[in-house]
């Protein structure tokens, strides 16, 4: 019957390319489009409609050319429609389930693309009926449920995913999108976790899955509880997480390949592929979000989730990280030298190249918010700083004119914080432009200063290469210093200044708690007492602002305050090496010489003790972050649904591959 | 418990004390039995544990041997002989209808003593299980023999002084079936552990020897295995390990590889089993099997809880539960069904995982590689602790819980990959019976963990990052789910302004209002680098982190600090039965010999505690999993001589200030004597072993100052090729003298003393060390065997015939050779010494 039925479809559709012969199933469409009970005349109706193959797009452009009266005329028909839908979605006959969730699919589009004015509510009312609204999805996500957790065919429940995908998209923003409201009662979140703990279901649908959870765990989470974030928060089963993790280090990967590949061909604007761009983002801006998310933060955390989320970016290690320790690694033992903190800081370092372009802007701004979260949670700290767990990173460094490019095999295996501080210097030395990124540098130096009150605390000597990171803020300094007119237009560059001064005030007054050697504190001062001119020029900058009124005299007198240390090093040890050199006859003092009046000279000086120093802002998305965070998913919804509808399109294959099982 | 059943008439009695000491001269006058089968009325020696059933246990085993020669006469009374002859003839036929295979002559009790083979007796079961109950009692009679002179043999096996030694001994040097068989017996009346040391021996003489001795170990080793599946699996690869030399053909058919594929079967099972199910017993194994799914629908969603106070309790025990139930999936017979119908699978599933790591690290290029994966490759491993499964080089029964996989570290090791393993394991009554414990998901540890108690002080660099402390407390939910993880710690911060609109770092306001309102705090630079140097100063023991030697940060480490540190950030940590233990696992590297050397040391350390010589040195247990496989115990708290001079950069005296304290200090003196003491432990050690290949990476240094030598693969009559011929006894460079005090000190001399004190207590119970290494020559390759004379030539070096005068002279020589021999020159008197005056 079902073979009979199809190749009468197929004539039909062959000849109907030669004369405006209409399909079958659009002639069938076009009954329920009309005002009659389409069973009136044919009892077996939708029993033959699911047979048949769907014609998305006659389906999806009926329903947009209706307007709202025509379409509140044929509500019964297109309630019936739906309610059919659902019905066939527990069909055994696997065609029936396909065309029922395709014809779900256009219903879900047209009934919005049309009703663009429309209030959710009306949608509702147009696709299912007041009365039975709740009832109908709770059946739909119930089928939808067993169809992700069954047995079934793997096309299917790849359908099942864009089904929800394209039903999540359906709006711009996802928060106004009503029909969701169901989905939150009647929760998919165990079906999504399992598809990612199982390795291959994880292998094909794993991206899917973390994007519609991505998706899920925003909406409205600002305005209301979302069952999607408490359960993300509370996961802590390992092999989910990992799971999770895998995913997005696998499409970070792509990524990073991708780039590399682009790179090694030498075609530039390689970031044109805009496509893995997003995919990129939407992992991570996923990661970020239940990290960033600060309930879940907070649940994630203290639970297992942190990892999930926030830890590591990895995100994706975040789940098993329970312990981030553990988790990392374990992701994968065949990828040995890597793991998601190693990929997130790769991809992190290709992102943060150009960040002209607003997108890449975007990216660049997750990748640091992400990474301030890690900073902040103590069990992120731990894994980045245990002394077993040393890892080579190769960072992705911009070329420019006046440096060669490193060879990366000489990058020595160093816990990952290392790779943290190194991606922060590199990204304040490339950034000195006139499109000054003065958000992001902020955040940079705040990752930096979270970091260092860590090691603070925990009594942690980095032997990391802190000279670098000097010379790297003292620079910024310098350009902050020339280009004050311009960027003080924009810009409050008090604030960044302050910070930069503050993270010098941590190594001057506490240096001894975590600096590696007695040698390490004896070269800050060196680097202080060589770059004089520039502290002495801000120093000037700042005093002069401070003195006049207007709307930096505040800022700018904290940061006179700041100072007094660095300046009392300067006076104290200036006069003492100009002497040293006018005792010993040496008009140019070699470091040596110098470190050597800066050791025998340090009893004579007294510092303040500038209290609070230590102290930071916990990161939290409500309310600064909410602003980017709802256009960031704004725009992945935008991606998501251009690309599953593409993908829908498709399905044509797996229509066959079924049509000839049966 | 043979001899306690045993019965003499006072008459007999009487006999054998009479002749004590006949023993020396017997050997010929003896009726001595031959062991063909045609040499008349002879007793059933079937070994089968069958066979006890229906004999009465009073029937004597009366066996007499004379020593050395090991012919065999019995004494027995001719009225217990009859009924005990018939006895014995109703068991056999019952035995052939049961169709054992047993070859026994219709005549009263004419069995050939040397087929007898026990082919399967193992899965038989209920003679067998019940007879279990007690231990198999072989009765074996022999003619009637008037002569009184063999009762002094009797009488020796049922002295209190007839120990485990001398019944290996007997059962190896015995030609007699009789002898071996009733020792066979008499093993079962020794504890477990005395007999577990010798097990290389009887295993070793169950595979090579001839069939009499290994139908009288036989029952032994069944017995124990239904007992215990630790000593199945202990058999089962020492079986595989010490069969591994024969020829490939008669390997296969040989009484060892059958034996271990009966254990491996696992038709062994304990006989006890039935009466077991009977009692109402908690099911071994952990909760009942939940489906994942469940599992995870037991997320009951409660949208209103808006509170991260989450109810763990539901949420992670579900989870917990269907991951066990993967754990068990993956292993899908072990645990789940009522009767453990597998009970080896576990355990060996588990040493077969970390013998396939090891085989992967070994393909991998560098060390940096290697540790890396191997941290991954065991953090998947944990995905299926807990289990039943158990280190078998631990002392106590316990279960596997955890393997902390950061701590891991990849040995010095050119082209194999050993590594170390720390593991935690929870100490219970019995492994076998015990319910495994209940999975602690990781992450369950985050919500325990409390801010408040991360140190803020006095933290060395080496405990730092992953040293959080526990809070068993659970119900402290406020705290532990506390947000500010880090802003909390200062307290001394002010109030936190939260009203400034711009992007400051709150910090920034308070340090600079506090400073205008408050008195400003001044604090001198020089004193901020001067606890910068000091606190570097005194943390000087923790090694450097070097990517191609991992080890010795680890192993540096002081093993109290590293438990505490590990249990903290451990789930199980707060549980009271928690322990931490470590292992070597080795794979591609052949233990056999090193087993052999712990046995050596083990009974030299019992020999010299026995006579009272405070010579110190340290046995480290050895697991053989199979010729090119095993585990190590490892020595906690040392590190070798190389890695100690190579981080520190000092001598060996220095290093000994640097970690002790100076000269006279208390401190000092002590770690002084353990080097003496130890030193002269290993010198004789090396001596006696020709333990050869000794560099500074084969000597441990431990915390208290004792000096371990580690890899015994070069001892006896192998030496390292390349290396050419060690001349000198043992290896005494000038910096262990230096150590010692120097050549004249006082120490160096009582060193020399410990030495010959040490020789002359060995010497007394030379034969106890020999027979260890002689049992294990049997059809081994193993390189220490190598030539002819290896048994003859340690014997010598035992110098029984030297007076203690020429002993002393020896030792002043050996010592004096070694030092010279330091001096490169050559020592040719030493070579006379002990070759020429023997």
């Amino acid at each position: 019957m079902a073979q009979i039925e199809k190749k009468a479809g197929l004539l039909r559709r062959t000849s109907s390319s030669k004369k405006p012969l209409k399909e079958k199933v659009v002639l069938m469409y076009d009954e329920i489009f009309a005002k009659e009970d389409p069973t009136k005349n044919n009892p077996r109706f939708w029993d033959e409609l699911f047979l048949m193959k769907v014609n998305l797009e006659y389906l999806e452009g009926k329903l947009e050319s209706l307007d709202g009266d025509e379409v509140m005329k044929i509500k019964d028909n297109i309630n019936s429609l739906f309610h059919h839908c659902v019905q066939a979605l527990g069909e055994e006959h696997q065609i029936k389930v396909v065309n029922a969730l395709q014809t779900l699919c256009a219903l879900f589009r047209g009934v919005h693309q049309k009703n663009k004015s429309a209030t959710g509510f009306d949608i509702i009312n147009m696709l299912m009926g007041f009365d039975k609204a709740e009832l109908r999805m709770k059946e739909l996500m119930e089928s939808l449920d067993s169809l992700l957790c069954g047995d079934g065919s793997e096309s299917l429940k790849s359908l099942c995913l864009k089904l929800l995908l394209c039903l999540v998209t359906v709006t711009d923003n996802i928060s106004q999108n009503t029909i969701l409201e169901y989905v939150m009662i009647n929760s998919i979140f165990e079906a999504i976790l399992r598809i990612l703990s199982d390795v291959s279901s994880r292998a094909q649908h794993g991206y899917d899955a973390v994007v519609l959870l991505a998706l899920l765990v925003n909406y409205r989470k600002y305005e209301s509880v979302n069952p999607y974030i408490v359960k993300l928060s509370i996961v802590d089963d390992e092999p989910t997480l990992d799971g999770m993790g895998m995913v997005i280090h696998h499409a970070l990967t792509e990524y990073n390949r991708q780039y590399k590949d682009k790179e090694e061909e030498n075609q530039g604007g390689f970031f044109s592929t805009l496509s893995s761009m997003r995919n990129f983002t939407e992992c991570l801006w996923f990661t970020c979000e239940s990290q960033s998310h600060p309930e879940i933060e907070m649940a994630t955390t203290p639970a297992t989730p942190v990892p999930a989320s926030p830890t590591t970016p990895l995100g994706t290690t975040p789940p098993s990280l329970d312990m981030m320790n553990n988790p990392e690694l374990p992701l994968d033992p065949n990828l040995q030298t890597s793991n998601l903190l190693i990929t997130f800081l790769k991809y992190s370092s290709i992102v943060m190249q150009d960040t002209k372009d607003e997108h890449r802007l975007n990216s660049a701004r997750l990748c640091l918010i992400i990474l301030t979260c890690i900073a902040e949670d103590q069990y992120a700290d731990a894994f980045l700083h245990d002394d077993n767990m040393n890892f080579r990173v190769n960072l992705h460094r911009m070329p420019m004119r006046h440096r060669k490019k490193a060879a990366d095999k000489s990058i020595p295996s160093r816990p990952l914080v290392c790779a943290v501080l190194d991606l922060m210097v590199e990204f304040i030395i490339t950034h000195m432009m006139k499109e000054f990124p003065m958000d992001l540098y902020v955040r940079c130096v705040q990752i930096i200063h979270k970091l260092i009150c860590y090691q603070k605390k925990c009594r942690i000597r980095m032997h990391y290469t802190w000279r670098e990171l000097w010379s790297a803020l003292i620079n910024l300094l310098k350009f902050l210093l020339s280009n004050e007119t311009i960027l003080l237009a924009k810009h409050n560059i008090f604030q960044l200044a302050l910070q930069v001064v503050n993270l010098f005030n941590m190594f001057i007054t506490y240096g001894d708690t975590f600096l590696p050697t007695p040698s390490s504190y004896d070269e800050l001062y060196y680097e202080i007492i060589r770059m004089h001119q520039v502290f002495e020029n801000l120093y000037c900058m700042v005093l002069r602002v401070s003195t006049n009124a207007g709307q930096w005299k505040e800022p700018a007198s904290k940061v006179t305050h700041a100072l007094v240390n660095v300046r009392a090093i300067i006076n104290h040890f200036n006069p003492k090496i100009e002497s040293y050199a006018a005792v010993n006859h040496i008009s140019q003092l070699s470091e040596d010489q110098v470190l050597e009046v800066v050791r025998s000279n340090y009893d004579t000086l007294t510092l303040k003790l500038q209290d609070g120093l230590d102290q930071f802002e916990r990161y939290s998305e409500q309310p600064r972050e909410a602003g980017f965070f709802k256009e960031l998913v704004r725009s992945i919804s935008l991606n998501v649904r251009k690309n599953v509808s593409l993908s829908t399109m498709s399905q044509d294959v797996l229509l066959k591959e079924f049509s000839s099982i049966s | 418990m043979g001899d306690t059943e045993l019965e003499l008439s006072p008459a007999q009695l009487e006999e054998l004390q009479k002749s004590p000491s006949a023993s020396s001269t017997s050997t010929t006058s003896s009726l001595s039995l031959p062991s063909s089968p045609s040499s008349g009325p002879r007793p059933l020696t079937s070994s089968s544990p069958s066979t006890s059933e229906g004999l009465p246990t009073s029937s004597p085993p009366l066996d007499v041997i004379s020593e050395g020669v090991g012919e065999l006469s019995l004494v027995i009374d001719t009225e217990v002989a009859k009924k005990a002859c018939q006895e014995v003839l109703q068991k056999v036929k019952f035995l052939k209808a049961d169709g054992e295979v047993s070859s026994a002559s219709s005549e009263p009790v004419l069995v050939n003593g040397t087929a007898h083979p026990l082919s399967t007796d193992g899965g038989k079961p209920p003679k067998i299980s019940e007879e279990e109950a007690e231990p198999v009692k072989n009765v074996r009679r022999r003619q009637k023999n008037n002569s009184s002179k063999q009762s002094w043999l009797l009488r020796l096996f049922e002295s209190k002084l007839f120990d485990i030694s001398m019944g290996i001994s007997y059962l190896y040097n015995s030609k007699e079936p009789g002898v071996q068989a009733y020792i066979g017996n008499r093993l079962f009346s020794f504890r477990n552990e005395e007999v577990d040391f010798y097990l290389p021996q009887l295993l070793n003489m169950y595979i090579h020897m001839d069939e009499d001795v290994g139908d009288a170990i036989k029952p032994y080793v069944v017995h124990r295995c239904r007992q215990s599946i630790n000593f199945s699996l202990q058999c089962a690869w020492l079986l595989g390990a010490y069969s591994s030399d024969m020829h490939i053909s008669t390997q296969r058919h040989s009484r060892g590889t059958k034996l271990r594929k009966l254990i491996l079967s696992d038709e062994l099972k304990p006989s006890s089993q039935r009466i077991r199910r009977e009692v109402p017993q908690p099911p071994p194994s952990c909760p009942p099997p939940l489906h994942h799914g469940q599992g995870m629908s037991e997320h009951s969603l409660s949208p209103s809880k808006r509170t991260h106070q989450r109810s763990k309790s539901d949420a992670t025990i579900s989870i917990s539960l269907s991951s066990n139930l993967k754990r068990t999936a993956s292993n899908p017979k072990v645990e789940t069904s009522q009767d453990e119908p597998v009970r080896l699978t576990p355990q060996r599933e588990f040493i077969k995982s970390l013998m396939g790591i090891g085989k992967r690290l070994a393909t991998l290029p560098t060390k940096e590689q290697k540790t890396q994966r191997l941290i991954s490759e065991l953090s998947l491993l944990n995905h299926k602790l807990p289990a039943r499964v158990w280190l078998p080089t631990a002392a106590f029964d316990h279960h596997v819980v955890r393997v902390p996989h950061t701590q891991a570290v990849v040995l010095n090791s050119k082209d194999k990959a050993p590594y170390l393993i720390y593991v935690e394991v929870l100490e219970c009554e019995n492994f076998e019976t015990s319910s495994v414990p209940v999975r602690i998901p990781e992450t369950q540890i985050r919500s325990t963990r409390s801010v408040e108690n991360l140190p803020n002080c006095g933290i060395s660099p080496d405990q730092r990052a992953s040293s959080f402390s526990t809070v068993p407390n659970y119900d402290n939910d406020d705290e532990a789910w506390s947000v500010d993880d880090i802003g909390e710690l200062q307290v001394e911060l002010p109030e936190i302004h939260t009203n400034s609109c711009d992007n400051i770092s709150q910090f920034s306001v308070d340090s600079i209002t506090s400073q205008e309102s408050k008195e400003p705090i001044f604090i001198a630079a020089g004193d901020i680098r001067r606890r910068l140097s000091e606190q570097l100063a005194h943390t000087p023991t923790t090694f450097k982190r070097d990517p191609e030697d991992p080890s010795a940060v680890a192993l540096k480490e002081p093993w109290q600090e590293k438990v505490r540190r590990i249990r903290e950030g451990s789930p199980y940590g707060h549980l009271p039965n928690w322990r931490l233990l470590s292992v070597i696992v080795k794979c591609g590297d052949d233990l056999r010999q090193e087993l052999l050397a712990y046995q050596v040391l083990k009974q030299l350390q019992i020999i010299w505690e026995q006579e009272r010589v405070p010579l110190w040195i340290k046995p480290y247990k050895i697991l053989v999993i199979s010729s090119d496989s095993g585990m190590i115990e490892p020595v906690v708290n040392a590190v070798s001589i190389h890695q100690v001079k190579k981080q520190s950069q000092l001598s060996l005296l220095d290093y000994f200030r640097q970690e002790h304290g100076n000269y006279n200090t208390e401190e000092f003196l002590t770690a002084q004597r353990n080097f003496v003491q130890s030193c002269a432990g290993y010198c004789l050690i090396c001596y006696l072993l020709q333990v050869k290949d000794r560099h500074n990476g084969n000597i441990l240094l431990d915390s208290e100052g004792h000096i371990i030598h580690i890899d015994f693969g070069f001892i006896l009559s192998s030496s390292p090729r390349n290396l050419g011929f060690e001349t000198s006894a043992f290896k005494l460079t000038s910096e262990f003298v230096d150590v010692m005090g120097g050549l004249d000190g006082d120490m160096f001399n009582y060193y020399k003393m410990l030495m010959l004190q040490g020789l002359i207590a060995a010497r007394k119970h030379m034969e106890k060390v020999v027979q260890i290494v002689e049992i294990m020559q049997q059809g081994s390759q193993l390189p220490c065997f190598h030539g002819s004379s290896t048994i003859r030539n340690l014997k010598e070096r035992f110098h029984m015939n030297l007076t203690e005068e020429q002993l002393q002279v020896l030792v002043e020589q050996m010592v004096d050779g070694s030092m010279r021999s330091i001096t490169t020159k050559l020592y040719d008197g030493f070579q006379y010494l002990t070759n020429g005056i023997m």
